[in-house]
């Protein structure tokens, strides 16, 4: 087992990275190192380029600016599977159409592995990686039928699938009922243990607080900065969503709650 | 019975399809007993009869039943798995090759010929559907990417144009050359012979072979364009190699066979609710089994009135109360949102 290296190992490193759609700036200046083997979190409110960062970073998007590497290597330099084989990536709340079975959906996240069809082997680890997430039971169950938290848990196998060192999660929970929200976020803190670098998306600061490492907070395409990103400090998330919070102490970590007064929006 | 099983008969089907269908057809005078001596000839079992009326019953099997339930089989089993294809890629279980044009693009094509003699049918037939497919293709493009609502609305205005210059050349043609545009349009087995087979047999098993190897990542796109990228396919790249291998398989069948509906629609559909959505089993029982299909409504078409119904008419019948039939009752896995 390896030895949690907080410090050293980056990986993702970010330099001066900005991104403009036409000519709106969506993301300027950003500059992070993403720790190995911990469990980022971004803040943000929507439309300030949470989503875009992580497409840039999963590659999909190009940057205008600036510089992306993972584990030391420019993403420029990657190509598609290669990447693929590094990150994976779980977009938002995915829509299925052909009826599928569970196995079929988790098998294609081998495919940056493969070169036309999978072999035995690959059916294999796409069986393991169901007995990972603890979803066996539903492996030749459609996924169409399934309810959205079985559906999320499925798509998280096909990401275990892809056996990638960096996950990117793009609101895993935001569609989810409470109990499958705990269960995401539980996998996610077992994933990390295992070293796998997990960043994240998510739109409730207390769940942050409580799984994340880290913090990154975006607001209006630019990282808040001034503040030790293993906190979530509540004046720094007043900043991020531009509302009064009100905050309740509970196991040495600072939870939060709008205060009641809706209008009572902080200057900016 | 279990899913293998399933497969393996859906697979196996065309044997005694093509087979038995050999046995049928309007001709009196070549009887089932005839048929089985052929065979039993050809075989090698029995030595060749050398009789009028053997050679005659050698003739009718050989040049005019045997190219027909080839052909059949071909066309068939083209149009069904490059609407599996186009499926898959575009996310949309009602898309098939027409929807981009294909249709529209090949009856122009076969109208010009039919009219003008410029080229031979079958070649301008086919070289339209390309274009047409094509068109509606690099429209739907922007930025190196192609979103499937644009796409299925550049084919539906590649159609209109299509469409359109059709009607400018069946106004300008003489009724007779009108006559035979449109029964080109319905469809037209009957007139299989081994020299259209040798013409176009290639170009189908090209896009047949393409699309057989692509099969499994027709299940990777199936999920979506994010998706396909987040496992490390770029997901325009192979929407391009799909595209192509299937405008090939069913542009070269309605070259050779006219317009037949439904086919590429329905065929997807029904192998789906019998073995499951899994594109790497379901591509090849669409070959098998819409080449099949094919072969039989073909010989119901030619065998049940005096006359011959054209095949597209008939496809377009059975499928399309059928297809309602789908959207209405059955459950089909999908939702129209």
């Amino acid at each position: 087992m390896k030895m949690k290296n907080h410090d050293s190992a980056m990986a993702i490193h970010i330099s001066n990275l900005s991104y403009r759609y036409g000519n709106q700036a969506v993301l300027e200046h950003i500059d992070v190192d993403i720790a190995a083997g911990r469990f980022t979190v971004v803040l943000g409110k929507n439309g300030c380029g949470k989503s875009t960062l992580f497409r840039l970073i999963a590659g999909f998007l190009k940057s205008n600016d600036g510089e992306i590497s993972l584990f030391g290597r420019s993403i420029a330099t990657f190509s598609d599977r290669e990447r693929a084989r590094i990150l994976g990536f779980l977009p938002q709340h995915h829509r299925p159409v052909f009826p599928f079975t569970v196995l079929d959906v988790v098998l294609t996240g081998r495919a940056g592995h493969v070169q036309f069809t999978p072999k035995e082997e690959d059916r294999l680890l796409a069986h393991q990686a169901l007995v990972r997430i603890g979803i066996t039971a539903l492996e030749r169950r459609l996924f169409t039928e399934l309810s959205g938290g079985e559906q999320q848990l499925v798509m998280l196998a096909r990401i275990l699938a892809q056996k990638p060192q960096i996950i990117l999660l793009d609101e895993p929970i935001s569609h989810l009922d409470f109990a499958y929200q705990a269960k995401v976020m539980n996998i996610i803190g077992e994933l990390v243990r295992e070293n796998i670098t997990v960043v994240a998306i998510l739109h409730d600061p207390n769940i942050a607080a409580l799984y994340g490492d880290d913090f990154l907070c975006l607001k209006d395409g630019r990282l808040i900065d001034g503040y030790d990103r293993r906190q979530l400090p509540s004046e720094v998330l007043e900043k991020v969503y531009g509302i009064k919070l009100t905050v309740i102490q509970f196991a040495e970590k600072n939870l939060v709650m709008p205060t009641r007064k809706v209008d009572h929006a902080v200057d900016d | 019975m279990t899913n293998k099983v399933k497969i393996a008969l859906l697979l196996l089907l065309p044997i005694p399809v093509l087979l038995g269908s050999l046995f049928i057809g309007p001709s009196v005078a070549v009887a089932p007993g005839r048929v089985i001596a052929w065979l039993a000839m050809r075989l090698g079992l029995t030595p060749a009869d050398g009789s009028p009326a053997a050679t005659m019953v050698q003739l009718v099997i050989e040049d005019v039943r045997g190219p027909r339930v080839l052909l059949a089989f071909l066309v068939g089993g083209s149009l069904s798995i490059a609407g599996v294809a186009l499926q898959a890629m575009f996310r949309n279980p009602l898309v098939s090759s027409y929807i981009l044009g294909l249709q529209s693009g090949t009856a122009f094509g076969a109208a010009l010929a039919l009219c003008t003699a410029w080229l031979p049918v079958q070649l301008s037939a086919f070289v339209f559907g390309l274009l047409a497919v094509f068109t509606s293709f690099f429209l739907a493009r922007k930025d190196g990417k192609i979103s499937s609502v644009t796409l299925i609305l550049s084919g539906i205005v590649v159609t209109g144009i299509f469409t359109a210059l059709l009607t400018i050349v069946q106004v300008l043609t003489d009724p007779f050359k009108l006559q035979a545009v449109v029964h080109w349009t319905m469809g037209n087995l009957h007139t299989a012979s081994w020299a259209k087979l040798r013409t176009t047999w290639w170009l189908m098993a090209m896009g047949i072979g393409g699309l057989f190897f692509f099969r499994w990542r027709m299940n990777v796109l199936a999920l979506g364009d994010d998706e396909t990228r987040a496992v490390g396919l770029n997901p325009e790249r192979q929407k391009a190699w799909l595209l192509l291998f299937s405008t090939l398989a069913a542009s070269a069948a309605v070259s050779v066979a006219g317009v037949i509906g439904m086919v590429g629609l329905v065929i997807p559909h029904m192998v789906r609710m019998l073995i499951g959505a899994d594109n790497k089993m379901a591509v090849p029982v669409c070959f098998t089994f819409g080449g099949a299909f094919l072969v039989l409504v073909d010989n119901i078409s030619r065998t049940v009135v005096t006359f011959e119904i054209p095949i597209g008419i008939f496809t377009t019948l059975i499928g399309g109360p059928f297809f309602i039939l789908l959207l209405k009752k059955a459950k089909i896995g999908w939702e129209l949102e």
